[in-house]
């Protein structure tokens, strides 16, 4: 069947089977491959998209459910000028990021926490953080980013 | 694999066939789908049905779309606060955002977090197949593990949450490994009315301790009738650990589900009783 979304500011269209699932579709079809496939079966968050603002497993989500929605992946994130984007910035300067595998995942579930709740507590960072594993950092720093990157961002407005 | 998107329940069960699937979210079917677990020929996928999508009021209390996502009922100020609870500890955002209550009641796990607040708030489901339309009542809808007494080709459409007294309060409990992923190894609802500080009407279930989510009608025998802040939470949870007939599997062995079913019921009266104050 034939498809057509957004994704990352820009018309798709790609051709895909019933059994293709949206991580496959990006990931080898657009070469979009900043969202990684970890376990494969939802519990690890290394393959979260935003579907229409919100975050989804790109391994559980068959492509079909892309067709005339907007998605954004890691790629699609920037700041001003060609710069990071302020969350990209902010993991770096916490030190949250190490081998990087769980990062995409782990910056796109901020996006959606930030764009809803710019001034996120402790607690809601660590629910809206809950769906992504890290096997490396232990947390602590990926939260410090966060809320690092909500400071920033909320002194932009 | 061919894929549908039929746009009313009509069209939906005129496409099935037995070697094509429903799916709602995905978030069950997609795990089963990956490792070949099933491998139908094509799937009709439910969620662009719009009479299948919302929760919305009625004369016989409210109704929700099969369809609706989780993440919509755990923010939904219709619902009574045991089912917010239950869709709450669904997994984690990215599940909540794509998984479906339909999705959890047709999956008919044992431990499905809706399950439990379902069977105490006595839904009632809209269920339509080639015959037309019936009703069932959820306490005759499951009749084992990941078993429905839906035939294939029958569609589940509106879950119906019949009335409460004014006067009723719920809750729910789960403990699990994982706060984000873990599945429920229990889960415990309670919906009670309370008048003048009497538990007057009650009804109490329990999941993942029996092959269906189970209505523990004993244990509500000892409750009803008692003063919400009397001695009878021993008793109580003596009755339930008695009552679940729980197996041991990897996530939990059978005494410590007993154990647990009676604990999580109490933690839900002691937070009624300070709610009361
Ligand atoms: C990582 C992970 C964590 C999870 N955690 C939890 C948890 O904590 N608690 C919990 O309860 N569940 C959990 N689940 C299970 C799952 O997310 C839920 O059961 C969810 O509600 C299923 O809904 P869905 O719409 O995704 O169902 P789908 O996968 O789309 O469908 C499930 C089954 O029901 C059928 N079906 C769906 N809708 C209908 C309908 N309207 N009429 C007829 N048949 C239908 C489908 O054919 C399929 O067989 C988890 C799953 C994953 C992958
Ligand atoms: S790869 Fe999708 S959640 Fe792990
Ligand atoms: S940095 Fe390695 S998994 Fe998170």
């Amino acid at each position: 069947m034939e498809i057509s979304f957004i994704c990352n500011g820009r018309k798709r269209m790609a051709a895909i089977s019933g059994e293709t699932r949206a991580l496959d579709l990006l990931r080898e079809d657009l070469n979009l491959t900043g969202t990684k496939e970890g376990c494969g079966k939802g519990e690890c968050g290394a393959c979260t998209i935003l579907l229409d603002g919100k975050p989804v497993s790109s391994c559980l989500l068959p492509a079909a459910k892309l067709d005339g929605r907007n998605v954004l992946t890691i790629e699609g994130l920037k700041g001003d000028g060609g710069k990071l984007h302020p969350i990209q910035q902010a993991f770096l300067d916490s030190g949250a990021v190490q081998c990087g595998f769980c990062t995409p995942g782990m910056i796109l579930s901020t996006k959606a926490l930030l764009d809803n709740n710019p001034a996120p507590s402790v607690s809601e960072v660590e629910v809206a953080l809950s769906g992504n594993i890290c096997r490396c950092t232990g947390y602590g720093k990926i939260v410090e980013a966060v809320l690092l990157a909500a400071e920033r961002l909320q002194v932009k407005i | 694999m061919e894929y549908y998107k039929p746009k009313t329940a009509g069209e939906a069960v005129s496409l099935k066939t037995d070697s094509r699937m429903y799916i709602a979210g995905g978030t069950d079917l997609g795990v089963l789908l990956s490792e070949f677990m099933v491998q139908p020929e094509a799937l009709i996928d439910l969620t662009g049905i719009d009479e299948l999508c919302g929760v919305f009021k009625v004369d016989e209390g409210v109704a929700i779309g099969a369809c609706t996502g989780i993440s919509l009922i755990a923010e939904s100020e219709l619902l009574p606060a045991c089912l917010v609870e239950g869709a709450k500890a669904i997994g984690s955002p990215q599940i909540r955002n794509m998984a479906t209550i339909g999705g959890n009641i047709c999956n008919a796990s044992p431990c499905g977090d809706t399950l439990t607040p379902l069977v105490v708030l006595e839904a009632v489901f809209i269920i339509e197949g080639d015959s037309g339309e019936r009703r069932v009542k959820i306490e005759d809808f499951f009749i084992g593990p990941k078993r429905t007494c839906m035939s294939p080709e029958e569609i589940l459409k509106i879950i119906i949450i019949p009335s409460r007294s004014p006067d009723q309060k719920s809750g729910f409990r789960m403990i699990g490994k994982r706060n984000g992923q873990a599945i429920s190894q229990v889960n415990a609802a309670v919906s009670a009315v309370i008048t003048g500080g009497i538990i007057k009407d009650i009804r109490i279930a329990a999941g993942s301790v029996a092959p269906v989510p189970l209505r523990l009608k004993k244990t509500e025998d000892v409750v009803r009738g008692k003063a919400l802040g009397s001695n009878f939470l021993e008793r109580m949870k003596d009755t339930a650990e008695q009552e679940v007939s729980p197996i041991s599997d990897v996530r939990a062995a059978e005494e410590y589900r007993r154990k647990v079913a009676g604990s999580l019921l109490e933690s839900i009266f002691r937070a009624m009783r300070k709610e009361a104050v």
